[in-house]
């Protein structure tokens, strides 16, 4: 992933540019509001949160309103994950630096057949969500019937941390299924959605553990970016949006990691199906492939099929 | 050695003699004595507890003291239970506004059914009058509503004579709804008892049970005994006198209190009983503590807030005179039993999990410990004036946690985030603004929220924006002195707001016409601020700071209907400021200055002292741009809208 670091500052790039498009109109709507009144020192030199709710509260202003045009970027940067998956992959997979015609002739060459893998993610995405809904029923349910107050949150949480670990497979099912799609040029969606479920499956503790570390890594950064910043000064703007910013480039960069990883591992243990020939192979190597760092030498290759 | 016979019993006697006394507790702090209020009651009751059935079968003898001055020959009594039940007027009103505390009320379930069944009614010398019993709806005529019972009796009670009711009961009670009921193995047995309605103004003052209010009785004595399982531990209204085991399996655990007038009492047998003592003005006041191990992160915060309010209350409005207060800490799943008052003994509550800045637990200690003096010894017709005692103690305790806790954090103080009590009381009162006035009966307001939001909301943000005009010291001289003046009576809102206008030596209807009986809304604004050169006709005029002279015009606007002084800050920007003050009377006002400055910025009630304006936006104007709290609020917006964006992308 840190090879091809371009394309992670360009993800952050785009993320930055649609999050500032989505703030814009509330940042119109609290000039006009605070932008001639000493009201605002309440919010600068502290938080206070009545101040904040005078925002949300008031019918002029009504700053919840604006939460519509972040919903629509966040959604649009989503789109546009969707569209670049495509290049991303290849270029993981060449591992090379694409230029601007070869990464987007990718993207457009898989964007359809990746809607695809999407929609059919969405069904065990969806019953992941639904059974939420059953986790905390039945943590509501047992942790009525106990007598220490912890144990329906312990079970809540248990039930939550099982299901995040459901979602990380599922992430990391189809995210396979994509490099498939992408290893092997191929239009049968369903076929590789079956082969990225078949090497999951098969290589499940491995691949899923190199899943969990990356996300740990990125949260465990998350977690101490928040302790710096309840250190940091109330009246410290930018420092704070500096610490911010670094929290999404740690997250965006866990994501490709990811990718990364499973594209790596897919090409280490499925040479036969890998679409690498000479013809593709990169003109110039300009710096030795470095030890990934990320498995084991032990790994065992997957069976044969 | 052998002992004689009657030595040995003398022995026995002397020792079981000693126990009681040892058990016995006086009922008032060490220098007070009783009795301090007109006894018009005295109630025995004779309570046998199931845990299994969670219902409670019970004698109750009720001397009624015939005070009034008029023979009585009818009387009212509340059977608060039967409010659970689905066609009951309180049910009713619950469904209909579509909450109730943390209740939604949308579908009866069957567990929430509760029922105060009278069995036998005898009157003394009257014979058994069970089938005289009727129930009567003098608020809306809801004939399935059977929270008043009424007995006629054959002959009057006269004037200054007794009359002893001999009643046999079952209480059953809900699964925890609306103040009352068991969770798992917890019980909180409030209003469990036929109580008494009170004779006021002349006339019966005996409301059916509604949503939007709570309760009003005589002060009188209270004898309880309670049978329960040996294992339980329980904790009640007034002090311990008895204790013993019984043979199968029980025990008998009785109570007595004086000057109250509600008795109420909860057990368990997982409670943890912490025990402490607060030194006051006059003497040492028991503290008992009912929680349990997995809250004992909360206990040192609950003594800590407790303490805090009996000595501010002591210090600020008088005496707590009774000898013991009692903190119940329901259990989880029983939120409902929290937050609650009654004489000597109040319901607090928690989350296991609510950080040290969250200061929830804090605040509603506070408040229920005030309620025993507005409410508990200010008795006030919580029917009809639920403000005087929800909001002038929600008023009260915006002023003890401010001064624990800071203005400015009294409510919240986490990771940066702030807020005040007082400003917490002003998000309940404005959404409701335009509702309902505090005068309004408060079984006949609009809705649970509406009232809700004016009896609590609503008078501590009035009382708040007073001290503006009156100041602080002398609103708490004014509580003081109703205090004194009141305790153990049944005062009217008339009387406290002369108490005011007496203490504050002068006349404050045109204030209390707005803020008691009328919706008006508080909305002051600073409609322009701006300076112009006064020789701005001139064609070579070119402006040089300190030397040109400009016409700087500041008008402000009353844009609400209450009308109301305020003070006005206007700084220049050659370091001067004046301060203006307006009566608010007409629409708007403008204040015209010539000076060698421009202005700077202009706001009204610099001190933001009158938390009853409506916006706060429009209270100020700089001209100078602030943008301090713009960038703020927009870099965690944009870092939101990264996150989501973020969060989405990752599931595609």
């Amino acid at each position: 992933m840190w090879r091809r670091r371009s394309i992670l500052w360009w993800l952050f790039a785009v993320n930055i540019a649609l999050g500032a498009a989505g703030t814009l109109p509330a940042i119109r709507q609290l000039d006009r509001s605070l932008g001639h009144s000493v009201a605002g020192q309440q919010l600068y030199k502290g938080f206070d949160v009545g101040m904040f709710h005078e925002l949300v509260r008031v019918p002029d202003v009504g700053l919840l309103r604006f939460r519509i045009t972040s919903y629509a970027f966040a959604a649009l940067f989503a789109l546009f994950m969707l569209v670049v998956s495509g290049g991303i992959l290849e270029s993981y997979r060449q591992d090379r630096k694409l230029d601007s015609g070869e990464f987007f002739a990718a993207s457009g060459a898989f964007f359809w057949r990746f809607v695809q893998l999407t929609v059919f993610s969405l069904v065990p995405f969806g019953l992941i969500w639904a059974t939420y809904f059953d986790v905390e029923k039945a943590s509501d349910y047992l942790g009525d019937k106990a007598m220490a107050d912890q144990v329906g949150s312990g079970l809540w949480l248990f039930g939550v941390i099982l299901l995040v670990l459901i979602t990380l497979f599922v992430r990391l099912w189809f995210d396979i299924a994509k490099v498939c799609t992408v290893a092997q040029d191929t239009h049968l969606m369903l076929r590789s959605a079956w082969q990225g479920f078949d090497f999951t499956r098969r290589q499940i503790r491995v691949l899923l553990w190199v899943y969990v570390r990356i996300s740990l890594v990125a949260w465990t950064a998350m977690l101490v970016a928040f302790l710096i910043w309840t250190k940091l000064p109330a009246t410290a703007i930018w420092a704070t949006l500096a610490l911010l910013e670094l929290i999404v480039l740690v997250q965006l960069g866990a994501r490709l990691c990811q990718l990364a990883s499973v594209t790596t591992w897919y090409k280490r243990h499925q040479p036969l199906l890998a679409r690498d020939s000479a013809a593709t192979q990169p003109q110039e190597v300009t710096e030795p492939a470095p030890q990934l760092t990320l498995y084991s030498e032990a790994d065992p290759l997957p069976p044969d099929d | 050695m052998r002992v004689r016979v009657p030595t040995l019993l003398l022995s026995l006697v002397i020792i079981e003699l000693c126990s009681a006394l040892a058990a016995a507790q006086p009922p008032f702090a060490p220098k007070v004595s009783g009795p301090l209020s007109q006894r018009v009651v005295a109630y025995q009751i004779d309570a046998k507890y199931d845990p299994a059935q969670h219902t409670v079968d019970a004698t109750e003898t009720l001397t009624y003291h015939n005070l009034t001055g008029h023979p009585l020959d009818r009387f009212p009594f509340h059977l608060y239970l039967n409010a659970f039940q689905p066609k009951s007027t309180w049910m009713h009103e619950a469904h209909r506004d579509g909450n109730f505390r943390s209740s939604a009320f949308e579908s009866w379930d069957p567990k929430e059914y509760g029922s105060n069944e009278v069995t036998s009614f005898e009157v003394v010398g009257m014979g058994d009058l069970t089938r005289q019993m009727k129930f009567i709806s003098p608020d809306d005529g809801n004939a399935d509503d059977k929270t008043v019972l009424e007995v006629q009796l054959p002959r009057p009670v006269p004037p200054g004579q007794d009359a002893t009711f001999k009643i046999k009961f079952r209480a059953k009670f809900p699964e925890v709804v609306a103040r009352t009921g068991y969770k798992r193995t917890f019980l909180l047995a409030g209003q469990w008892f036929p109580k008494v309605g009170v004779w006021w103004n002349g006339a019966w003052n005996c409301h059916q049970f509604h949503a939007m209010t709570e309760f009003f009785a005589d002060f009188g004595t209270y004898d309880v005994k309670i049978t329960l399982p040996k294992d339980y531990v329980i904790g009640a209204t007034g002090v311990t006198t008895g204790d013993h085991d019984n043979s199968n399996g029980t025990k008998t655990v009785a109570f007595h209190a004086e000057d109250v007038h509600d008795f109420a009492w909860t057990a368990d047998p997982n409670f943890k009983v912490i025990e402490n003592q607060f030194d006051g003005s006059v003497g040492t006041v028991k503290v008992r503590l009912l929680s349990y191990r997995s809250h004992k992160n909360f206990w040192q915060r609950y003594l800590d807030a407790l303490k805090g309010s009996m000595q501010r209350f002591d210090q600020w409005y008088g005496p707590y005179p009774y000898a013991q207060i009692t903190v119940v800490d329901p259990p989880h799943g029983a939120e409902e039993a929290g937050g609650m008052e009654y004489p000597t003994f109040i319901t607090a509550g928690t989350d296991w999990y609510t950080p040290r800045g969250d200061h929830d637990p804090e605040l509603v200690t506070v408040h229920e410990f005030g309620h025993q003096y507005w409410y508990g010894m200010v008795a006030t017709n919580e029917f009809e004036n639920g403000w005087l005692d929800e909001g002038i103690n929600s008023y009260a305790e915006v002023k003890v946690v401010d001064s624990m806790y800071g203005r400015n954090a009294s409510s919240l103080n986490l990771l940066g985030a702030q807020e005040g009590d007082a400003s917490v009381l002003r998000g309940y009162y404005l959404p409701v603004a335009e509702t309902d006035s505090l005068a309004r009966p408060s079984y006949a307001d609009m809705s649970t929220h509406s009232y809700g939001g004016v009896t609590y909301g609503k008078t501590a943000t009035m009382l708040v924006s007073l001290e503006a005009l009156v100041d602080e010291q002398t609103l708490q001289n004014a509580l003081h002195t109703y205090f004194l003046k009141y305790r153990f009576t049944h005062p009217t809102q008339e009387d406290f707001l002369q108490t005011v206008n007496e203490v504050a030596g002068r006349d404050l209807n045109w204030y209390w016409n707005q803020a008691v009986y009328g919706t008006q809304v508080f909305d002051y604004a600073v409609l322009r601020a701006d300076s112009t050169p006064t020789l701005w006709y001139e064609d070579d005029a070119t402006e040089k700071a300190g030397e040109t002279t400009y016409e700087t015009q500041v008008i402000l606007q009353r844009k609400g209907d209450f009308v109301f002084p305020v003070e006005v800050e206007i700084k220049f920007d050659n370091g001067e400021s004046t301060r203006e003050r307006w009566d608010g009377k007409e629409r708007w006002v403008r204040y015209v200055y010539y000076k060698a400055a421009k202005v700077q910025s202009v706001e009204l009630d610099p001190e933001h002292r009158i938390t009853m304006d409506r916006n706060y936006l429009n209270n100020s104007y700089t001209t100078n741009r602030q943008t301090g709290a713009i960038h703020k609020i927009a870099i965690y917006w944009m870092l939101l809208t990264q996150f989501l964006a973020h969060a989405l992308s990752w599931l595609v």
